[in-house]
């Protein structure tokens, strides 16, 4: 009976005691103890926690600070070269559209060929309406060769140098283009004005012309090649004891926001005033 | 030498300028003419001697490029500077009420001559729209510019003067 000495007895029961408590904490029966004790232990940590992120929070932020600086300074200098990036790829994106736009019409009109050009500046007196392209004899352009926009008709070249030209617009006030009206079948003569404004002149009292009537080049004169889209019949006006009846055209072309242009580069332009007998 | 230069290099700027800014910018249909305004503005400043030439230079060269006839922008340009000369002597106190009687009386005379010589070489230009779309606009355009122009070219005569004593 030596083996139940008191020492024995306390570890036996000590066995027994954390196997019961193992026993019904596995088997769940002390949860709401446990949840008792932990609780307090719970909160009194989680307190513990954030004072202690709090102060070390605070003892740190001025290195944290430094760091933050610098990386928002790399990142500003990221989003100032992606913006510089982005205005480079917008610009490209419009050239693109205005090249897509006019090879759309070279393709529309395979007979002629074309020679690109950017618009550089204007004349300098307001009273006319001129263009300055980048092309000049160095790229094939030459004196009288017509303009168009992928809309239609810009103009004629009306001085060459090497790398530049002058090009008049159709609605100079110097400026006549021999139209044909698509729907009545009317030629009639286009003329500029002082303020860009265009006007059909010279057409027939007893023709019928309607706003919205497409205006295209009828080819007479040898200037223009024919049926190259103008503008559209805007109002009509019919003077009393005049012979013939005006009318203004809202051009297809905004000559105002012209950036590039196409020259007629096979197109002939045929000089009639010779033909011309003079009064 | 360096007014030369510095004559020289502004007038390609505001010729540049003139072409690829200033022409589009329009009020109705007129448009502010910033190479008459420097020449104006050149010839008004009391160290400058070589404005007739640089007025020469630059009358002959934009009539080159321009589609006027009869070389009227050079003539027109002498005229502004004839004015200028003629201003400077009476209200030298005065350079800035100075620029704007050149600049008013300088475009008056510039559109009428315009108006007169497109008038001669068969361009039909009635009087009454081109005073009203053309003229006062472009006058209107050309006053608001004058004091700035004025102000670079006197800047620029300020800073290269002393240099040119120098050397």
């Amino acid at each position: 009976m030596k083996f139940l000495n008191s020492k024995n007895i306390q570890t036996i029961v000590i066995i027994v005691v954390v196997g019961g408590v193992l026993f019904l904490a596995l088997s769940g029966y002390l949860t709401p103890v446990f949840n008792l004790s932990l609780n307090p232990l719970v909160s009194f940590q989680r307190w513990l926690s954030v004072r202690y992120l709090s102060a070390r929070d605070f003892l740190t932020t001025p290195g944290d600070v430094v760091q933050l600086r610098e990386q928002n300074a790399v990142l500003e200098s990221q989003v100032t070269q992606l913006q510089t990036q982005l205005i480079e790829m917008e610009e490209r994106l419009g050239e693109a559209q205005v090249c897509f736009a006019l090879l759309d019409f070279g393709r529309t009109n395979p007979q002629y060929e074309y020679i690109a050009a950017t618009v550089i500046g204007r004349e300098i007196s307001p009273f006319l309406q001129y263009i300055i392209i980048d092309k000049g004899t160095e790229d094939g352009v030459r004196y009288g060769m017509p303009v168009v926009t992928q809309q239609g008709l810009v103009g004629r070249v009306d001085a060459v140098i090497a790398s530049a030209s002058r090009v008049k617009l159709i609605s100079d006030a110097t400026s006549v283009v021999n139209i044909q009206l698509q729907s009545a079948e009317i030629e009639a003569q286009l003329q500029g004005s002082l303020t860009g404004d265009l006007s059909l002149d010279m057409i027939p009292l007893d023709e019928i012309i309607e706003p919205g009537d497409v205006v295209l080049t009828s080819g007479l004169g040898g200037n223009y090649p024919p049926n190259i889209f103008v503008g559209q019949v805007l109002s009509t006006q019919q003077r009393e004891n005049a012979l013939f009846q005006t009318a203004s055209v809202q051009p297809i072309v905004n000559f105002e926001s012209i950036n590039a242009v196409l020259v007629i580069d096979n197109f002939e332009s045929i000089d009639i005033s010779p033909l011309i007998p003079e009064p | 030498m360096i007014s030369h230069l510095v004559c020289a290099l502004s007038l390609v700027v505001f010729y540049s300028l003139q072409t690829a800014v200033f022409s589009q910018a329009t009020l109705i249909s007129g448009t502010a003419d910033v190479v008459l305004l420097f020449l104006a503005a050149w010839s008004l400043q009391e160290q400058v001697k070589n404005s007739w030439l640089w007025t020469v230079i630059a009358g002959v060269l934009i009539s080159l490029a321009s589609a006027m006839p009869l070389f009227a922008p050079l003539i027109a340009y002498i005229g502004v500077v004839s004015i200028s000369k003629l201003i400077q002597k009476k209200v030298w106190r005065s350079p800035i009420i100075a620029m704007f009687i050149v600049t008013l009386l300088g475009t008056l005379i510039q559109q009428g001559l315009y108006i007169l010589i497109l008038q001669i070489s068969g361009t039909d230009i009635p009087l009454g729209i081109s005073l009203d779309h053309v003229t006062l606009p472009s006058l209107l355009l050309n006053l608001i510019f004058a004091l700035p122009v004025y102000a670079v070219v006197s800047e620029l005569v300020g800073r290269i003067y002393p240099l040119e004593e120098e050397t």
